[in-house]
């Protein structure tokens, strides 16, 4: 058994860039995060502050020009003598027969378009029966009964029928389902879950959380839910960590980052949020200016043009890091560390 | 509302699309897309239609500014000189000087936008189909009309790609307004744009409301938007309007149990709120295909025998309220504003 305090994943001030021909995106910046067993926990961002770049490291499928810089990933195994290692995925070839192991088996990923990450041409059934027979030792027989068990398991009707259905006879829900079913047939620790929801509607998305929810009950994987919408962080996860332009801003118990958020950009977006319970009709809080494109990334804080609370002469100078501000709670601002004495 | 004069008044809308198959093409069936609503819209006002996809809200929205010629139905429209017209078998020509008076926006401000024309073009086009031959005296109004939406007056030469999401958002606005319009049709005006800039253009869009005395038609699925710009809403399913009534009252006292449904399957963002939700089985109705009875009866936890058999009609349940439901003024239906109010966002 595992000891539960230990994660199962640590990503330890992980940088992946991509070098283009204009220059070099830094997506991610040195990203820092653990994983444990039978919890959830929630990244959130706006676009291109780097969140599905950081499941792809994890994953070590950053498509070209992009690379891992940086950092470290590791992965927690348990071996036969029934003692923990720690793998470094980082320092595993992308193509090795080690990472091709894990890599579905141990972490499985589900896509944010249901539409477009299953082939059109293949069954449902034969789909996941390929995925399970790479890494299961199983008959064709085997694997086909464990494909309809998986299918009733997420919960689409009629799983025998479903089996031999093409994915174009299925609605978006129910794609979603399969996917998350393919990701499932190999039993992963890990379920990372990139914007699972965002192309639904919200009573189907309310299903899938709760489809989340129960199998992450039922089997104790862990799951790292990656999203933009607060609503659904604030629904399932246990931790989370505020990413923008690619730098962790906060992180913590979910209860803390929500009721005593510390970092100005979680404080602005959580105002910025119509809200059921909102008063109607009035201005909102808004965040001046848009996201920099990341060709034309700020110096020193990356949130520092846009910030309320900016210290001119400091926020766009130095790079803030990550410092603990409270039980788990971490914040990278300048309001609460100190500045440092001499410039890097 | 102060002013209760009707501008837009729909009856009976219907629009169907023909399932056409095999060589000869032959119509083998009907997608009832929009399926007889009836819904009016006060001038100064935002009403809202939310739904899920397929629901019909956008094929409806399209009806009304006639993109589409409707099945059935009439679409009244009060026109600038006070007139009520029936718009929805005008012919293109009689349609012509009514158009620049119902205006839209659209959803996605990346394809929405040619991206071969300059600012100056995109926004000026209006003006010049309309009439407005002086070219002086268009980059006068399109500056003008820039400064409106919070874009400066320099970025007239400017052509789309070389702005944000957000700031494209504003440039189909300026479009929409070039000719005083006094209707706005805006489809998901925002569910394409980032959350730190959604704010930024729901506060514009409350701001020109205010200056201009726009009325806004707002076709949205984001519940707490709806909530927070809208002043009446009607809630769609599968082609029919299932409930209607002033934001506040949907909100507060559902009456339909699709309305419930949806409001407690919002995700709010506030941890302390994890509620019970309800999880609808099944999913939306085939528009091709209804179900019997009331659409809405295979996924509704309170369907009795009448639901499957007999279709409800919209009726009105209190002043401003009309739901369609056999068991509406039987049911104790929970709202979202029954929850506590969070402490910790607002403070």
């Amino acid at each position: 058994m595992q000891n539960e305090h230990q994660p199962v994943l640590s990503v330890r001030n992980l940088k992946t860039n991509f070098f283009t021909d204009e220059g070099v995106v830094r997506a991610v910046d040195g990203a820092s995060f653990d994983v444990h067993l039978g919890r959830t926990l929630g990244i959130v961002g706006e676009s291109g502050c780097g969140k599905s770049v950081t499941a792809l490291s994890i994953l070590r499928i950053v498509p070209r020009p992009g690379r891992i810089v940086e950092g470290e990933i590791l992965l927690r195994q348990e071996t036969e003598s029934g003692q923990s290692q720690e793998v470094a995925l980082n320092s595993l070839g992308e193509n090795s027969r080690e990472m091709r192991s894990i890599r579905g088996a141990e972490i499985a990923l589900v896509f944010q378009e249901p539409m477009t990450s299953l082939s059109p041409v293949h069954t449902i059934g034969n789909q996941i029966i390929g995925a399970a027979r790479l890494h299961r030792q199983l008959s064709k027989q085997e694997a086909r009964e464990l494909v309809v068990e998986l299918l009733g398991l997420v919960g689409i009707p009629r799983a025998e029928t479903a089996v031999d259905s093409y994915p174009m006879q299925l609605s978006g829900g129910m794609r979603q389902r399969a996917l998350i079913a393919l990701a499932l047939s190999c039993d992963p620790r890990i379920l990372i879950a990139d914007e699972p929801t965002t192309a639904l509607d919200v009573t189907t998305q309310a299903q899938i959380l709760d489809l989340l929810r129960s199998l992450q009950e039922q089997k104790g994987m862990a799951i790292m839910l990656i999203t933009h919408d607060m609503g659904v962080i604030a629904e399932m996860a246990d931790q989370v960590v505020v990413m923008y332009l690619g730098r962790v801003v906060e992180e913590g118990p979910v209860d803390t980052v929500f009721g005593e958020s510390k970092h100005p950009y979680t404080q602005s977006l959580l105002r910025s949020i119509p809200s059921i319970h909102s008063t109607p009709k009035v201005q909102l809080p808004t965040i001046t200016g848009t996201i920099p494109h990341p060709y034309n990334r700020p110096a020193g804080c990356p949130f520092h043009p846009r910030c309320p609370d900016v210290i001119p002469g400091v926020c766009d100078k130095h790079e803030p890091e990550l410092h603990s501000v409270g039980d788990e709670h971490q914040v990278s601002c300048f309001l609460y560390h100190p500045v440092p004495e001499t410039s890097p | 509302m102060e002013n209760e004069q009707v501008l837009l008044e729909v009856k009976g809308l219907q629009k169907f699309f023909p399932i056409r198959k095999g060589f000869w093409q032959r119509v083998v069936g009907q997608v009832r897309a929009v399926d007889g609503i009836d819904f009016h819209v006060y001038k100064g006002e935002t009403f809202g239609i939310v739904g899920e996809s397929g629901c019909g809200k956008t094929t409806a929205s399209r009806c009304i500014v006639r993109a589409l010629q409707p099945t059935a139905g009439e679409i009244r429209f009060r026109t600038d000189d006070g007139a009520m017209i029936d718009i929805a078998n005008l012919s293109r020509d009689e349609l012509q000087p009514l158009r620049r008076q119902m205006q839209m926006i659209f959803q996605d401000p990346f394809s929405s936008l040619n991206p071969r024309m300059t600012l100056f073009d995109i926004i000026g086009e209006p003006l010049l189909v309309n009439g407005m031959a002086n070219r002086g005296q268009r980059i006068e109004r399109v500056e003008e009309l820039l400064g409106l939406v919070g874009l400066r007056p320099e970025f007239l030469q400017r052509f789309p790609h070389a702005f944000s999401g957000g700031q494209r958002q504003r440039i189909g606005i300026a479009r929409a307004l070039a000719l005083n319009p006094s209707l706005i049709v805006a489809d998901e005006p925002v569910s394409a744009l980032d959350v730190s800039v959604q704010a930024q253009i729901l506060n514009l869009l409350l701001e020109l409301q205010g200056r201009l005395g726009l009325t806004y038609l707002f076709v949205a699925h984001d519940l707490s938007v709806v909530k927070h710009i809208c002043d009446r809403v009607a809630v769609m399913y599968v082609g029919r309007v299932v409930e209607t009534a002033a934001t506040q009252q949907l909100f507060e006292s559902p009456q339909h149990p699709y309305t419930e449904a949806l409001l407690s399957a919002v995700p709010q963002p506030d941890p302390s709120l994890r509620s019970q939700r309800i999880i609808l089985e099944g999913e939306v109705a085939d528009p091709a295909d209804p179900p019997s009875g009331c659409y809405f009866h295979p996924r509704c936890r309170y369907a009795v025998d009448l639901c499957r058999e007999q279709t409800p009609e919209l009726e009105e349940v209190a002043p401003g309220h009309a739901v369609s439901c056999h068991r509406a003024l039987e049911l104790d239906l929970s709202g979202t504003l029954d929850a506590p109010v969070p402490q910790a966002m607002h403070s």
